[in-house]
């Protein structure tokens, strides 16, 4: 334990490589402490272990939507994606992935299409309540990044705000400590991963594009999140907050282009706290989220890309399962919601910002999702989009056979879905 | 300066709304008391004297990777869920409407059944009977 302070010690050093080191270690220890002790290999262990637990699991989940854009007055179908989840057990490690494609085809000639892993790790049980991940895994942000199985929320589209606030799904590589409380209910989680790419951030969509998801991320910028949830009665409560840097490059590159470096150099932070009610067949969520980016000047400066200094996003949403009093042991339900949605892209700009009103919108979404079991769906609704006015400034080129910028849309999708 | 008043505001609205929330909820919380145990001859025996008011108890032991939730039920007999996700075999967390998968979102009512995808099968439960003064769980 003393060592393990001196590296902590050495690691607030600020040394990537350090921390680094110290994430290899906590992996290490948490793989001998997963193992059976040499106490444990009775036969009555061994029993109780091929007895209990699984091999091989697969799963996945898909969905495709057709959508009709009222201003645009053009329709798309798609098939949006295709997830196979593969895990396998080796007793108290276990492997976990989901691989996904995206718009059904990839070519080399074409835009459009995606194969990647939304998710590879191992997972090292410590004890029955906390357990480390290890790998490409989706730390804990949000309700949509852990629970983004189509039958899980309500419309096609996920929300604006775990979209471009919350960039779900939003993985990374790293690790990540889970643990629960039976005497309070709690769960908890710690995650420490490779930070963002501020040279990414594009403008119109937050941070989204600073993901580096597994493909070749830079670990000179690292970021760590924690989450609380509180499970009380009907209601799931949770808070998280997360902390990283942004810039991506070494050192002596951050400092040709005037940005911080160092772990959490050129810092994002973002916090997030949501509610969901479940009983009878009523179900409410409410979400609010707040990214702050301090240095965005310096980001703007470096990479021209006008990325704001905050901005933030909140929904709430209600739906009541019509079919509760009949829908039997297949799960049948048959839905009907409504949600509200609001956020800006652009809530505060540095100087060297530009405004952009199309980036303060508010979302209403009305619709129907139908379960014939649980693990089919099938969804209709509609969203009413209304934006602030587009600046002038930001159009370098305007589209002359295009429709002009509206305000205001309406956005009618139906899609299928199914998880297993 | 005003969208930042708002801002500021919101927040602050939120943050205090949120930690009333959180110490309302602390400050009532039930709690789930966890018994130790050991597996023998591939059962686990839990003293019938464990369940004082509640009617739920979580049984643990080093040699099993999942908890199993053993409940009194109202006509006395005792029904034993092993806290594994049908779905992809992640540990459960208990609440007090049932069981939840952090992992993918399914959910289980308090026997076990599935309340909520993309699980489909029901939790595994465990054959009990009564020895003596005791509440044995087989783990076959």
């Amino acid at each position: 334990m003393d060592a393990l302070q001196t590296i902590i010690k050495e690691c607030s050093m600020s040394s990537p490589r350090c921390l680094s080191f110290l994430l290899f270690i906590l992996t290490i220890s948490a793989s001998s402490s997963g193992q059976a002790s040499p106490q444990q290999t009775s036969e009555d262990t061994l029993n109780s272990g091929t007895l209990l637990t699984n091999g091989t699991v697969i799963g996945g989940y898909g969905d495709a939507v057709y959508q009709n854009d009222g201003n645009a007055k053009t329709s798309t179908v798609d098939l949006e994606r295709v997830v196979l989840f593969v895990g396998h057990s080796f007793r108290n490690i276990s492997f976990f992935s989901e691989l996904e494609m995206e718009d059904a085809k990839v070519s080399g000639d074409e835009n459009g299409g995606e194969i990647a892993f939304e998710q590879a790790y191992l997972k090292f049980n410590l004890d029955q309540n906390h357990y480390i991940t290890a790998g490409l895994f989706l730390p804990r942000i949000g309700i949509l990044n852990e629970n983004h199985l189509p039958t899980d929320f309500y419309g096609n589209e996920r929300t604006q705000t775990e979209t471009f606030i919350i960039p779900s799904t939003w993985r990374e590589l790293g690790v990540g400590f889970y643990g629960s409380l039976n005497s309070l209910l709690i769960n908890y989680s710690i995650g420490i991963f490779n930070g963002l790419n501020s040279a990414s951030f594009e403008h119109g969509s937050g941070i989204r594009e600073g993901r580096f998801e597994g493909k070749n991320a830079s670990a000179n910028n690292l970021a760590i999140t924690g989450a609380l949830q509180l499970y009380e009665g009907n209601l799931t409560m949770q808070a998280i907050g997360y902390f990283g840097g942004s810039a991506g490059v070494s050192p002596r590159q951050a400092d040709s282009l005037q940005l911080t470096s160092g772990l959490f150099g050129t810092p994002v932070a973002l916090g997030e706290a949501d509610a969901q009610y479940e009983a009878n067949g009523f179900t409410a969520k409410i979400l609010g989220t707040i990214v702050s980016i301090p240095n965005a000047s310096d980001i703007n400066r470096a990479y021209a890309n006008n990325t704001p200094q905050s901005e933030f996003g909140a929904y709430a949403e209600a739906g009541y399962n019509i079919l509760q009093s009949s829908q039997g042991p297949e799960g049948k339900a048959l839905t009907v919601f409504g949600r509200y949605e609001t956020l800006d892209m652009n809530a505060t700009i540095p100087a060297n910002g530009i405004a952009d009103g199309t980036l303060r919108q508010q979302h209403i979404v009305l619709g129907l999702n139908y379960l014939p079991i649980k693990n089919v769906i099938i969804k209709g609704d509609v969203r009413f989009v209304h934006t602030g006015t587009e600046n002038p400034a930001l159009i370098a080129v305007r589209d002359l056979a295009g429709q002009p910028y509206s305000s205001n849309d309406t956005i009618f999708t139906l899609g299928i879905g199914y998880s297993f | 300066m005003e969208r930042r008043l708002f801002i500021k505001t919101t927040c602050t609205l939120c943050a205090a709304l949120g930690a009333g929330l959180t110490v309302a909820s602390f400050s009532s919380c039930a709690s789930i008391p966890v018994y130790a145990a050991s597996v023998s001859r591939k059962r686990i025996a839990v003293p019938l004297s464990i369940f004082g008011e509640q009617n739920v108890q979580i049984v643990r032991a080093n040699e099993l990777e999942y908890d199993i939730a053993l409940r009194k039920e109202s006509d006395g007999r005792y029904t034993a869920l092993l806290l594994r996700c049908t779905h992809a075999s992640n540990p459960l967390t208990v609440t007090e409407s049932g069981f939840v998968c952090p992992l993918h979102g399914s959910r289980f009512g308090v026997g076990g059944d599935v309340t909520h995808g993309p699980a489909t099968i029901a939790l595994k439960q465990l054959a009990t009977s009564i020895e003596d003064d005791k509440i044995v769980i087989a783990l076959e």
